[in-house]
């Protein structure tokens, strides 16, 4: 176990470099110099991120300066706001995004094996054909479509009851979380329910059951203890995954509903070309990706003994 | 036993020959695809998502045909119009300014004029959308009236909606609107002004259906008719129709969201199609050649799939730049292509990889069967279920991609329609037109859950496992 | 337990004995989108206390199905059990699972399967599967039922097993599993232990030797084993009653002995030919029996084996034989028995009846 998690943590430092080669890569083909246009303030920034970025320099000694810096875990200072270090940024907007995306997940993954769990339960009944039709229609709605309904439904609702249960756009509170953290959840939930409820179905029917069935136990010994067990596996293995599609539909969720996170940040950086955000955030979500996902696998090698020895 | 004894005779205790000594099936014998094409056909969801696909392919291809209509072209006297029936105007004089009715105020007192409610209030010429007038008797005491129109009925909250006019002069007994009339149904409640400007007493309210009117140098003007000469006063005129509404800047609907489909439809097939392309060349090449070099080739596409998905979308958007004039679908396209190929070859690898080891292969093999004929008649089928599966359920994934970049403004350049693009237009004015994001937010979900169900029963229909059961 | 220890002296003793387990007229079907396959068609058996009945048939002959459907754990639906019972001490185990609140199965029955490494729970440690049983059945305490486990690991052979208790399935080889499988369904001192095809997915050298431990289980415990096989070397060994299965019903009736050497069905006479051994008399080498079984989702309305039988008659096609009893004991479902048969079939026994 422990040096495969060495193994896999040296391969994550690996990929988060070619990432931020990718990234580099992909930011100086763009058309024209970055430094170039009006939308540089002033002079004064442009000398500094000049003797920064050797911009004057050949491109390999950028690449260089560049990967030295992400290597200290510098990520510069922005294009567009005088003196506002990137790293700041992150470490003001990130946590609210963190926030969201965590509630997000729990929601996603509690509510997905419990669907899950249930529509194989009641395969092809009433309960089980709701609740498919609901999967299916989250799965078909687009994130935004969803999030400006629910934010249309709550106004609605508040202005119904005369009063504000729960606030309709914002940051702050446990309330302001609850319902964007459920429309950032919502797609995800129902993609694992899905694998559930498919997961579910194939253990019904395998051997183990049936002989925990022909030992005398009872049904919901068999249930939680031989059925739930295995048929979360699945599950497990694809929520790296999941918590990537979440932590980047956060943009949308943190537009719609004026969240002030690092997607809405990143969103604004792209509009207004800001380099070095754009860079610096888009390494700095890809890493946090990478080592989400080697850490669901550590996760998933605790609960399946089959992983530990290899 | 002693029954039987008396039932049979001796002749039928004699041998027969059994001849069929292999007894057939009563089940019949199904090929593959065959088998395939009756589950998929018994699957009646998917079967219903076959036809929405292929009904929405006849949308995209034959429907700029048949409704032709300029999705670009502006109508700005109907901008946010909601669905509904072709519209009419009628003919009629063009408009004369009107003097208004004046009548000599009354006197009263500040007590009376707190219990008063203006009295006669009243249409004086029918209502058109050119123009309202209404009058009412003098209020005794009133210094002014205050006039609001509402598109509700003010009972019982006593809404009046919005302020319209206030007149200072007590004098002056009647009102003419015109402005932003629309051919609907409007509620006027007029109150009495005390001597210090402020509302006295109750309000109150008629109210006028308008209809829709136009002289005959507008209608020209504004395209509806061809020469002004040619309708007379009276005439109906059929104003230009959308059957969907229009968006916010007057443009119709029904015809954006069919050049829309074709933007948004063909992200959402070709781009599976080149990255599964991509994919199964160099899976099958990682498959096929092994060792080192397939080693060497996973890792990189291991590499490839760590890339923060939708960010790199957007870097090589801002990479590739969009001039002047460009919709941006070709660059989306290669994001799509350099973003999305290692699933497929990951998949592909895989099968090649498990199918080399089945003993048909082997069987084939030595039977003196060439590598062509092995990949035409053994790789190529039975990698095809699973290609399809991939195909159909990466449609849908790009139309959501693509739905979202356009919706944070990183997708294809205005004014080229699309999908997205139009729900990211219609979420400003969702509360007000809910129209214009509902159109484009249906046929994105119609399309992406057609797709989807269409997915799973190929998947359910192909999977060899599935056969028998049930 | 050798083939023809004491013939005549288990013959009489069974008049006696009261069958500890009596299967009455099962009848199972499933709904396939093809059809009803009748799998199970009006089996009838007994089992002894203390001795074992081996089930023998081809592949889809409908015995894993039987003893599958008394023990509950045929899916239904698309499963049916349309007709029939199964007397456990005056109890039909069919229709009643618990008893005075605890189930029958893992307590009075005990049940391992064909493939030992599917069969176990991937997630749970050997011991705690063993362990369960006795926290359900015995109210023992997890500590209790975990050292008991052990013991049980010990009793069918397994080396080293406190640490072994520790490990997961898939650290065992396929016999190890199947005999930790067998200490998991012996673990409640069961009346009756049904072993569904427990040597078919192991190594010929292991078959023997769970064999053996079964054997060696049986001397110990004494309670009944119902032996579901394919292979008549496994019933030659093991079996004291045999059930000869075709079709979805069963053919022959008998004990082993009978069976062997008194056989009174041409399907037993063509499995025991399609039998290897070493009888350097027999002339001929391996008769295969030509054809396959009936499609069940139709089957034939005489005798169910017509269509491969050597020596079939002209009413065998639309009659259904009746069962004879040749010996006290020993049925034979086969018009052959008839009094009025007048054929001489070579090494087929012609009981008293005929």
């Amino acid at each position: 176990m422990f040096r495969y998690t060495v193994k896999r943590l040296i391969q994550g430092v690996i990929t988060v470099w070619f990432i931020a080669t990718a990234t580099f890569i992909a930011m100086h083909s763009v058309p024209g110099d970055p430094l170039s246009g009006e939308r540089l303030a002033n002079e004064e920034i442009r000398a500094n991120l000049e003797a920064r970025y050797g911009l004057d320099r050949p491109l390999f000694a950028q690449y260089l300066i560049y990967m030295g810096n992400m290597a200290r875990g510098d990520f510069g200072i922005s294009f567009t706001q005088q003196n506002r270090r990137v790293n700041d940024i992150i470490r003001e907007h990130f946590p609210v995004s963190a926030t969201l995306g965590i509630l997000a997940v729990v929601f996603a993954a509690l509510g997905g094996i419990l669907w899950g769990a249930l529509t194989a339960l009641f395969r092809n009944r009433l309960p089980d054909v709701v609740i498919m039709f609901l999967v299916i229609l989250g799965i078909s709605v687009p994130s935004f479509v969803v999030a400006a309904l629910s934010q249309l439904g709550l106004t609605s609702l508040n202005a119904l009851l005369g009063v504000s249960i729960l606030p309709v756009a914002g940051w702050g509170t446990l309330l302001h979380m609850i319902v964007p953290s459920m429309v950032l959840g919502l797609g995800t939930m129902a993609f694992l329910t899905r694998l559930m409820r498919s997961s579910m179905l194939e253990i019904v029917n395998a051997d183990f059951v049936r002989t925990a069935k022909s030992k005398g136990l009872p049904p919901t010994r068999i249930f939680l203890k031989h059925q739930l067990r295995n048929a979360i596996l699945p599950v497990i293995t694809v929520l790296g995954p999941a918590i990537a599609a979440i932590t980047t539909g956060g943009f949308v969720v943190e537009l719609v509903f004026a969240i002030p996170g690092l997607g809405r940040y990143f969103v604004q950086a792209v509009q207004q070309l800001d380099y070095t955000v754009i860079m610096g955030t888009t390494v700095f979500y890809g890493a946090f990706l990478v080592f989400m996902v080697i850490l669901v696998d550590l996760l998933y090698g605790l609960i399946d003994p089959r992983v530990r020895l290899e | 036993m002693s029954t039987a004894a008396f039932k049979f005779g001796p002749g039928d205790f004699e041998p027969v020959a059994t001849e069929r000594r292999t007894q057939t099936l009563s089940r019949p014998s199904v090929s593959y695809w065959q088998d395939a094409w009756r589950r998929l056909k018994e699957n009646r969801r998917a079967l219903i998502s076959l036809w929405i696909v292929i009904a929405l392919a006849f949308f995209t291809l034959a429907g700029p045909l048949l409704w032709r209509v300029d999705p670009a072209a502006q109508d700005l006297d109907q901008v946010s119009l909601p669905p509904g029936l072709p519209r009419v105007a009628l003919i009629v004089e063009p408009y004369v300014p009107w003097a208004g009715i004046t009548a000599t105020p009354v006197p009263g007192t500040p007590e009376t004029l707190a219990a008063a409610t203006p009295d006669g209030l009243r249409l004086v010429e029918p209502a058109t959308t050119q123009a309202v007038r209404l009058a009412w008797d003098p209020v005794p005491g009133a210094s002014g009236y205050q006039l609001y129109r509402n598109i509700f009925d003010p009972e019982p909250d006593g809404a009046v909606g919005l302020p319209v006019a206030e007149i200072l002069d007590p004098a002056q007994v009647s009102f003419e609107d015109r402005l932003d009339l629309e051919p609907t149904r409007y509620w006027y409640s007029v109150f009495a002004r005390d001597e210090f400007g402020a509302e006295a007493g109750d309000y109150a309210t008629v109210t006028v259906d308008l209809t829709r009117v136009v002289s005959a140098a507008e209608a020209e003007t504004l395209g509806w008719i061809d020469a002004a000469g040619a309708v007379a006063l009276g005439d109906e005129i059929v104003l230009p129709y959308y059957p969907l509404g229009t968006d916010y800047l007057g443009r119709d609907m029904l015809s954006r969201l069919m050049y829309g489909a074709r933007v948004s439809l063909f992200i959402g097939v070709v781009a599976p199609l080149l990255f599964v392309v991509v994919g199964i060349v160099y899976g099958s090449a990682a498959g096929f050649i092994g060792g080192r070099v397939d080693q060497l080739l996973m890792r990189f596409a291991d590499f490839v799939v760590a890339l923060p998905f939708l960010l790199f979308m957007i870097l090589f958007k801002i990479a590739f730049g969009i001039g002047p004039g460009e919709s941006g679908i070709f660059p989306m396209l290669v994001a799509l292509v350099l973003l999305a190929w290692p699933a497929t070859a990951r998949l592909v690898r895989g099968q090649v990889l498990q199918i080399r080891e089945e003993g048909y292969i082997g069987a084939s093999q030595l039977l003196g069967a060439k590598t062509t004929y092995l990949v035409l008649r053994h790789m190529i089928p039975n990698t095809m279920g699973v290609i399809l599966v991939t195909l159909t359920f990466a449609v849908p994934t790009v139309i959501f991609t693509e739905a979202f970049l356009s919706f944070i403004g990183m997708g294809v350049a205005p004014p080229t329609p699309s999908w997205g693009s139009m729900s990211n237009e219609g979420l400003r004015t969702m509360l007000t037109h809910p129209h214009e994001l509902i159109f484009p937010a249906i046929f994105i979900s119609v399309t992406v859950l057609a797709f989807n169900l269409l997915g799973d029963g190929l998947r359910d229909a192909l999977d060899v496992r599935m056969r028998g059961r049930e | 337990m050798s083939v023809g220890e004491v013939p005549g002296g288990r013959t009489a003793r069974r008049h006696d004995e009261p069958a500890l387990l009596a299967v009455d007229d099962l009848h199972v079907e499933f709904d396939t989108y093809g059809g009803v396959v009748k799998a199970v068609r009006g089996v009838s058996f007994s089992v002894r206390p203390g001795k074992t009945l081996a089930i023998v048939g081809e592949s889809g002959c409908g015995k894993s199905v039987t003893v599958q459907s008394i023990m509950g754990l045929i899916p239904m639906p698309p499963g049916r059990i349309t007709r029939g019972t199964a007397m456990l001490d005056g109890i039909d185990v069919i229709r009643q699972k618990v008893v005075d609140g605890e189930d029958i199965r893992g307590s009075r029955i005990g049940m391992i399967f064909q493939d030992p490494m599917s069969s176990m729970n991937p997630t749970m440690t050997v011991g705690d599967q063993i362990a369960e049983t006795l926290e359900v059945h015995r109210g023992y305490t997890r500590k209790q039922a975990y050292s008991r486990a052990v013991e049980l690991l010990g009793m069918t052979h397994i080396p080293e097993p406190a640490d072994r208790a520790k490990q997961y399935p898939f650290a065992f080889s396929g016999g190890m599993l199947q005999r930790a499988i067998i200490a998991m369904a012996i673990a409640c001192e069961p009346d009756i232990l049904i072993a569904d095809e427990p040597t078919t997915a192991l190594d010929v050298t292991i078959q023997a030797q769970i064999l053996d431990l079964l054997d060696e289980l049986q001397a110990t415990t004494g309670m009944a084993i119902v032996l579901i096989t394919h292979n008549l070397g496994v019933v030659a060994r093991l079996a004291d009653d045999v059930a000869v299965m075709y079709a979805g019903q069963i053919v022959e009736k008998g004990s082993a002995e009978e069976l062997f050497h008194e056989c009174a069905h041409p399907y037993t006479l063509g499995l025991r030919a399609a039998m290897p051994g070493n009888d350097p008399t027999r002339e001929q080498g391996l008769q295969a029996i030509e054809g396959t079984p009936p499609d069940m989702f139709d089957p034939p309305r005489g005798c169910a084996y017509f269509a491969r039988c050597p020596h079939a008659m002209r009413l065998c096609e639309e009659n259904r034989p009746e069962r004879f009893e040749v010996a006290p004991h020993h049925y034979s479902s086969c018009w052959l028995q008839h009094p009025a048969a007048p054929l001489e079939v070579s090494g087929l026994y012609r009981g008293a009846a005929a």
